[in-house]
């Protein structure tokens, strides 16, 4: 076989995978199994676009996909109320409304790729893309980029600063407690209610 | 990957494009990570004996790892009460294939590279980044409480040390002008990036060391944690887990050697001597750092990651970018 | 037999340790065996020595390692005392009933341990099954919705295992907490040490301690012997200072050994605990120069700083401000029963006091005290001491009707071990150097609880 020959089935048996990969997310009780089937789909993704001559954008997506996956299933797992998945639960909600969004999203898009008059112009083998985005970023988009990256930036630096004084839980010694709901009661364990558990029935403790 | 490595060759001659068939690749890489992961055990068993004043045989030196190797095979693999069978299966395989990626995107002499390709450091990156996924679902899968502390351990320490690895190696391609690790490597001549970019290896290989979970930085199979991630593994298993992780860690070396020391650049020996010669320079470093510093804490590697190193990751960037204008 | 087994039957011995009542001494020796490797965990354990006495607190858990250990496997019985197989003590005749292949050896007999393991991987010698049954909880199976004993999102046992509890984190969130019990042969623990905490991911959250199980019931053979038998003897009989002192620096340079191998130094500890077993007087420079060396090490100094602070106000209520000893010395209290002890009188001794009172002042304290007797041990050539004043041990005071320092220093855990993550708890208790054994001196026991303690080992019950 040659080489297209070769990227042509790879491409078809990435694509695959991605799509059953991202099925399998919706066929698993554990959080982290959920967030790695997802990551497995990413990460065929990223391949199909290393295929598709855009290596950079899909080596880059794969490898902030492993990060982000990961800090996901940590998040999943710190707030949900089942992370090991012990009892089995559904990890899909809302089923009529999923379908119908299901449906008319495939139409949608099904439409437009059949329908649409795609422009046919083959990258020039020569064409260099990452230098290419280089000069996207910091050329004509400088301002949008630029303003979307100084922002994030300072974002991240507060959420530190806010989040890391002297150590990973602030001064260790004093501790924090959650504000009380009601102004009068006091603060405590039960003031608030645990975050993310709408949708997943009642609880049982 | 290798169906590119053709046309992305930089600055290569064409002889370079047999390593990049399927049988050559497989063997050259293998070889690379076989002969590195042994270096290693060699290395360490040397350090280990160096640092604590006792005589060593040479026989014992030379043979230790394999009969190591032989016992750990020969005893039995045992299981914990529901372990998640794959992916407990899947975390060595996926470190030892992401070192081989790593592996494969360095020439390791002038034409010899598995895949050149012309996004080889961000391919690195990518590969190194599924490490963190590997080492988390080896703690994670044997549903057991010190692994998966271990597991999670690891996580906030590949969080604090990607940043600057990201950062010293983009400031390696600065000179280069490619994200290809061979371009790297001819940008080189006359001047290492050890010289031009004093800043790089250090960070690479503090993070380095992280990315093994090696030495001071191997929170996650510490003995603190009665041998963390690999706390319940035992026979094959246990054997496959310390070869994948001494792969990452000749990755890292081999990595090492071709964007900070030159590669195969070097008088008189042949590009491959050097290349070797100088992965097992820092095989020993590594290794040796390993015996003489103390694990460190992860609250305060973290704190170290983001206050110092990046700050000075980002120094190594901006230096060198004022450098090449 | 094939070339793989005979490579095998070749490697270092991966062996996990036991130390039994009066075994403290003798393990020492195991760590410098050539030939021999200590393992962290026993699924890498080839061979199990039991060094000393077993209690009958330690029979079900020493089982559990046992049967944790993959196989091929054989288990070693270190005796300590020369006392036979067979002396009719509970706990023997409890390990030798349980696992009747026990194989006993003399204590640091290398030739032996590799004699067992080569002929058990030539497959000369079988290896026995599991000591203990498979039990799994009976009330899941078939019940609830799946069968798995679980029901809805978060009721029921699946698996027979109860979910995690919700408590409240350091940042003020409801997160799980897993109740564990670690211990009593969890390796980076001291030997015996049981621990029962909430565990928030690596985060400690409320520590109370487990039962001792060197706590001799009636009719056991009493404890020990201890590891501070010197200072012990010389509570009643006269001793020479100089071997007093070296026994000192013997102590503080084995526990320094340990602790680095804890903090990941195994092969600096292995130097150390090798200088300290043919310790003498004449060591003295090598010693002062491992306590600069010690002083400069910038890692070990990270790993310690700040971590399980124990200031004059934590030590206080506990009664350990006004005993002294090395762990109130580090925190700055100048209290050493040295200085009134005659025998010291023409030495020059001046109690060695360190600041902060945290793990890096416990260690530098240690390692000063284990210069200064060296010192000491010197200048006082042939002066002998007569007993009577209170005699300083490695530890603290030790008189007759005192209580041993361990045992008032094992209640500084729940105070320190509160909120750390794992790996300080463990540097914060290693920094202590406690012996649940001479702690068990103190702890009269009257009867037998009804229900034997805990098993959980090395690695924990699954939840």
């Amino acid at each position: 076989m040659s080489r297209p020959e070769l990227a042509g089935v790879a491409m078809w048996i990435l694509g695959g995978s991605s799509v059953v990969a991202a099925w399998r997310v919706f066929r698993t009780d554990s959080m982290v199994r959920a967030a790695y089937w997802l990551l497995a789909s990413f990460v065929a993704v990223g391949m199909v676009m290393v295929l598709l001559q855009a290596r950079f954008l899909g080596l880059v997506l794969v490898l902030m996909m492993a990060g982000e996956m990961t800090i996901m299933a940590a998040f999943m797992v710190m707030f949900m109320m089942n992370p090991a998945g012990l009892n089995p639960m559904s990890m899909v909600h809302q089923h009529t409304t999923a379908k119908v969004a299901g449906v008319v999203a495939f139409a949608g898009l099904a439409f437009v790729g059949v329908a649409a008059d795609f422009p046919d112009r083959p990258v020039d083998a020569a064409s260099e893309p990452t230098a290419e985005l280089g000069e996207e970023l910091l050329g004509d988009s400088m301002l949008i980029f630029e303003t979307a990256g100084v922002t994030l930036l300072a974002t991240m630096i507060g959420a530190i600063a806010i989040a890391g004084k002297r150590g990973r839980f602030g001064n260790a010694q004093e501790g924090s407690a959650p504000p009380p709901v009601d102004p009068d009661a006091p603060a405590g364990p039960d003031a608030r209610p645990s975050p993310m558990h709408g949708g997943h029935g009642g609880m049982h403790h | 990957m290798a169906t590119d490595a053709d046309r992305d060759v930089d600055g290569i001659d064409e002889d370079a494009v047999s390593w990049s068939d399927p049988l050559p690749a497989v063997l050259l890489v293998g070889a690379v990570l076989v002969a590195g992961a042994y270096a290693t055990s060699v290395l360490d068993t040397a350090a280990a004996h160096l640092v604590a004043g006792r005589r060593l045989r040479l026989g014992e030196l030379v043979l230790g790892p394999w009969r190591e190797a032989a016992l750990l095979a020969h005893m039995r693999r045992s299981t914990t009460e529901r372990p998640d069978v794959q992916t407990w299966a899947l975390a060595p395989a996926l470190l030892a294939g992401m070192a081989a990626v790593a592996v494969a995107t360095v020439p390791l002499a002038p034409g010899v590279a598995v895949a050149d390709v012309a996004d080889g450091i961000v391919l690195f990156g990518a590969a190194m980044a599924l490490v963190m996924v590997g080492v988390y679902l080896h703690g994670w899968s044997s549903n057991s409480v010190f692994p998966l502390v271990g597991g999670y351990r690891f996580v906030a320490l590949a969080l604090s040390y990607e940043m600057p690895l990201a950062l010293v190696l983009i400031a390696a391609a600065l000179p280069a002008e490619s994200l290809s690790v061979g371009a790297i490597v001819e940008s080189q001549q006359g001047l290492w990036n050890v010289v031009r970019q004093p800043l790089g290896l250090p960070l690479f290989l503090v993070a380095g060391m992280g990315l093994a979970s090696w030495g001071p930085l191997g929170m996650s199979d510490g003995t603190d944690l009665a041998g963390g991630t690999s706390a319940e593994s035992s026979g094959g298993a246990r054997l496959v887990w310390a070869l994948a992780r001494r792969f990452v860690l000749v990755a890292v070396a081999v990595t090492g050697a071709a964007v900070f020391l030159g590669g195969w650049h070097g008088p008189v020996l042949a590009g491959g001597l050097w290349m070797a010669l100088k992965t097992l320079v820092l095989l020993a470093v590594l290794v040796g750092v390993g015996h003489r510093v103390a694990r460190i804490r992860l609250e305060r590697f973290v704190v170290v990651a983001w206050a110092v190193l990046i700050p000075l990751a980002l120094i190594d960037v901006f230096v060198s970018g004022a450098l090449v204008l | 037999m094939g070339l793989l087994t005979s490579a095998a039957s070749r490697a270092e011995v991966p062996v996990f340790p036991v130390v039994g009542a009066g075994g403290r001494e003798a393990a020492e020796a195991l760590w410098l065996l050539p030939g021999v490797r200590m393992v962290d965990t026993p699924r890498a354990a080839a061979v199990l020595v039991v060094i000393g006495r077993l209690t009958r607190a330690l029979l079900q858990p020493v089982l559990l390692v046992h049967d944790q250990m993959p196989g091929p496997r054989a288990t070693l019985w270190w005796p300590v005392d020369g006392r036979p197989a067979d002396d009719g003590t509970d706990g023997d005749e409890g390990l030798l009933a349980a696992l009747p292949d026990v194989v006993t050896t003399t204590a640091g007999d290398a030739a032996g341990l590799r004699a067992v393991f080569a002929d058990l991987l030539a497959g000369r010698r079988p290896w026995g099954p599991p000591a203990l049954a498979d039990i799994e909880s009976p009330r899941w199976r078939g019940v609830g919705p799946y069968g798995h004993g679980g029901e809805g999102m978060m009721g029921g046992v699946p698996y027979g295992r109860p979910f995690a509890e919700m408590a409240q984190d350091p940042d003020g969130l409801m997160l799980d907490q897993l109740p564990l019990q670690i211990g009593p042969l969890f390796p980076a623990l001291p030997p015996g040490l049981v621990l029962h905490l909430g565990l928030q991911g690596d985060v400690i959250r409320g520590v109370t301690l487990g039962d001792n199980p060197y706590r001799s019931w009636p009719g056991d053979p009493p404890v020990g012997p201890l590891d501070s038998v010197p200072f012990l003897d010389a509570r009643t009989s006269p001793t020479t200072v100089a071997a007093l002192e070296v026994a000192r620096a013997r102590h503080h340079l084995r526990w320094l050994a340990r602790t680095l191998r804890l903090h990941g130094l195994d092969a600096r500890g292995r130097r150390i605990a090798a200088l300290a077993g043919g310790l003498s007087a004449t060591d003295r420079p090598a010693v002062e120069a491992l306590a600069r060396r010690l002083g400069r090490d910038r890692g070990l100094a990270g790993a310690t700083a700040g971590v399980g602070v124990a200031d004059q106000a934590t030590l206080e209520p506990l009664g350990i401000e006004l005993a002294g000893g090395p762990v109130a010395r580090a925190a700055g209290v100048a209290i050493d029963a040295r200085t009134d002890d005659p025998a010291y009188a023409g030495l020059d001794f001046e109690p060695v006091v360190h600041h902060g009172g945290d793990a890096r002042a416990r260690l530098r304290q240690r390692v000063a005290e284990a210069a200064q007797a060296l010192a000491l041990a010197e200048r006082a050539g042939d002066a002998v001491r007569s007993p009577g004043p209170p005699v300083e041990g490695p530890r603290g005071p030790l008189a007759p009707g005192r209580t041993m320092p361990s045992s008032s220093l094992i209640h500084l855990l729940p105070t320190l071990l509160d909120g750390q993550e794992w790996g300080d708890a463990v540097t914060t208790v290693a920094s202590l150097d406690l012996d649940l054994e001479e702690a068990a001196v103190d702890q009269s026991a009257t009867a037998w609880p009804q229900t034997p303690t805990g098993t959980s080992t090395a690695s924990t019950r699954t939840p």
